[in-house]
């Protein structure tokens, strides 16, 4: 992979229109804006475009990525000093200076890394250097401010002809006699990343210099989007914690969804209360890291799917076929109860407006006592106190539990 | 019926004032000597594509242009064009007749 890794810009493949606007803007000496974002999904050849086109111009490359802190103290004490004076080398004609490249901005997040994004749009606007970032969704919300001071470079998934024309030349240059179906397989299973069909390639290629069609079978499918219920089946029937992570690791299922899901299905897998409650306990340390994991701390995400994964392989020998309780039992009850919850609400809010009490002050304390008082007399004077209609009543003396 | 233009340079009718700012606006560009559009930014080219479509009322897509032979050609010609998540853009890739002539292939490889 490390051999193919584009060294000069027309090495990489596809983007033309991207590539010659990125290098327009670099070379310009009055720049319309100090700061470049490039964006597309990984794989299709931002950070080697970057990595190309400092070493064709003469530029050294200050680069802060995603394994960095980002944190607004981070950024000045690498970011500025970088950005504020010319190095020296300037002057010679062999080097352009430095060129700041903050890789995947979009993964600046959390308390780590507060701050930074305030931090890199003064060093932009503030920058004698020119500024590149690089990031694969810029729709983040906190990139907002961000996407006004730079220039937009958008880069599309790499399309299946240059892929193939790609691994054709490398298995030229690697005496690889391939199959066009066999390389044609190995893009279409890359989806657009040319990095992971070069990998693909590489793995396939070294065991044997002919690569046919068959050979590439074996190939696992790349980001292929497993469902709520095929997750399930094939967590559930793993047969070891590896295989199960592995499993938990390319699904895009909904980890709370998930959780709940299976919390459902245990018991139906397994039938010994021995093994269902080591189950349950590998269940409650997996929600314990899903908890903490909340929105931000997503490097705990190993440690959930572990734990999980732990619960499905307590006894792999004895799996049995069954039917799965999906969706969750507590989403199915939440949608059933609705009307209900929305209706109880709606007298409760009456209830604190003519009380001066919050919704849930009156749920808990108010109605408990109101509901006795219909039971045993409707009395019409706090119906109409409280303004409740004849279905607000009825709902009330027929309400079992709230 | 879906007109094929080319990225490079192309011909629209007299559009009004509003149209013609929003498509400079959208990142195209107008030498007026030659009455030509050309693509210059790409970055809204799905708004761009829109737009020229509702002008011409019909269909309209960019024609690629081959890597190896410089060749025109609609994506419509390819046979991965279902498969494709980027279709009819961006407007670079390889022709179909180029991506199976392996003789074509090693004349280009000679010339990088």
């Amino acid at each position: 992979m490390e051999k193919y890794r584009p060294k000069k810009i027309e090495d990489i493949v596809g983007n033309e229109e991207a590539k010659a606007t990125f290098i327009e803007w670099l070379k310009s000496k009055r720049k319309t804006k100090k700061a470049v974002l490039l964006y597309g999904s990984p794989g299709v050849g931002k950070t080697a475009l970057v990595n190309a086109a400092a070493k064709e111009f003469g530029f050294t490359i200050i680069e802060m990525n995603a394994s960095d802190t980002r944190s607004e103290k981070a950024v000045n004490e690498i970011a500025k000093p970088a950005t504020s004076y010319l190095a020296l080398d300037t002057f010679t004609a062999e080097s352009k200076g430095n060129l700041l490249f903050l890789d995947e901005v979009d993964g600046i997040a959390g308390n780590e890394d507060r701050g930074g994004v305030s931090a890199i749009i003064d060093i932009v606007e503030k920058s004698r250097v020119p500024v590149i970032m690089a990031a694969n969704d810029p729709e983040v919300d906190k990139l907002r401010p961000l996407k006004k001071v730079c220039l937009l470079i958008r880069f599309h998934q790499i399309r299946l002809p240059l892929i193939i024309t790609l691994l054709q030349k490398i298995c030229l240059l690697e005496h690889v006699k391939a199959d066009f179906e066999a390389l044609e397989h190995i893009a279409q299973n890359s989806k657009g990343d040319v990095r992971s069909a070069i990998n693909d390639l590489q793995s396939l290629g070294e065991e044997n210099h002919v690569l046919t069609l068959q050979d590439t079978m074996a190939l696992a499918p790349r980001n292929k989007d497993i469902r709520m219920d095929e997750t399930l089946r094939g967590f559930f029937s793993a047969k070891s914690v590896d295989e199960a992570s592995s499993l938990l690791f390319r699904s895009s299922v909904d980890y709370d969804e998930f959780i709940m899901s299976v919390s459902d299905n245990l018991p139906r897998r397994y039938t010994n209360p021995d093994e269902l409650a080591v189950a349950y306990d590998y269940v409650s340390q997996a929600d314990l890291f899903r908890g903490r994991i909340g929105t931000e701390y997503w490097h705990l995400l190993k440690y959930f799917f572990n734990d999980l994964s732990k619960a499905a392989a307590v006894a792999p020998e004895s799996y049995k076929p069954f039917e799965f309780i999906s969706p969750p039992i507590r989403i199915i009850s939440l949608f059933w109860t609705k009307g209900k919850r929305t209706m109880l609400n709606g007298i409760c809010g009456k209830i604190g407006a003519q009380c001066h009490v919050s919704i849930s002050k009156a749920k808990h304390e108010f109605v408990p006592f109101i509901k006795i008082m219909l039971q045993k007399q409707k009395s019409s004077a706090l119906i109409s106190w409280l303004e409740l209609t004849p279905e607000e009543v009825d709902f009330l003396v027929k309400m079992n539990r709230y | 019926m879906v007109i094929v233009l080319n990225p490079k340079g192309f011909k629209l009718p007299r559009v009004e004032k509003e149209k013609f700012t929003l498509l400079i606006r959208l990142g195209l560009d107008y030498n007026r000597e030659q009455c030509l559009y050309s693509i210059k930014n790409f970055n809204n080219i799905e708004k761009v594509i829109d737009t020229i479509a509702s002008i011409l009322n019909t269909e309209v897509v960019f024609s690629q242009t081959c890597i190896r032979c410089g060749k025109n050609f609609p994506c419509s010609e390819c046979k991965y064009n279902d498969l494709c998540a980027t279709k009819d853009q961006p407007f670079s890739c390889v022709c179909p007749q180029c991506l199976r002539d392996r003789k074509l292939f090693e004349e280009y490889l000679e010339k990088l």
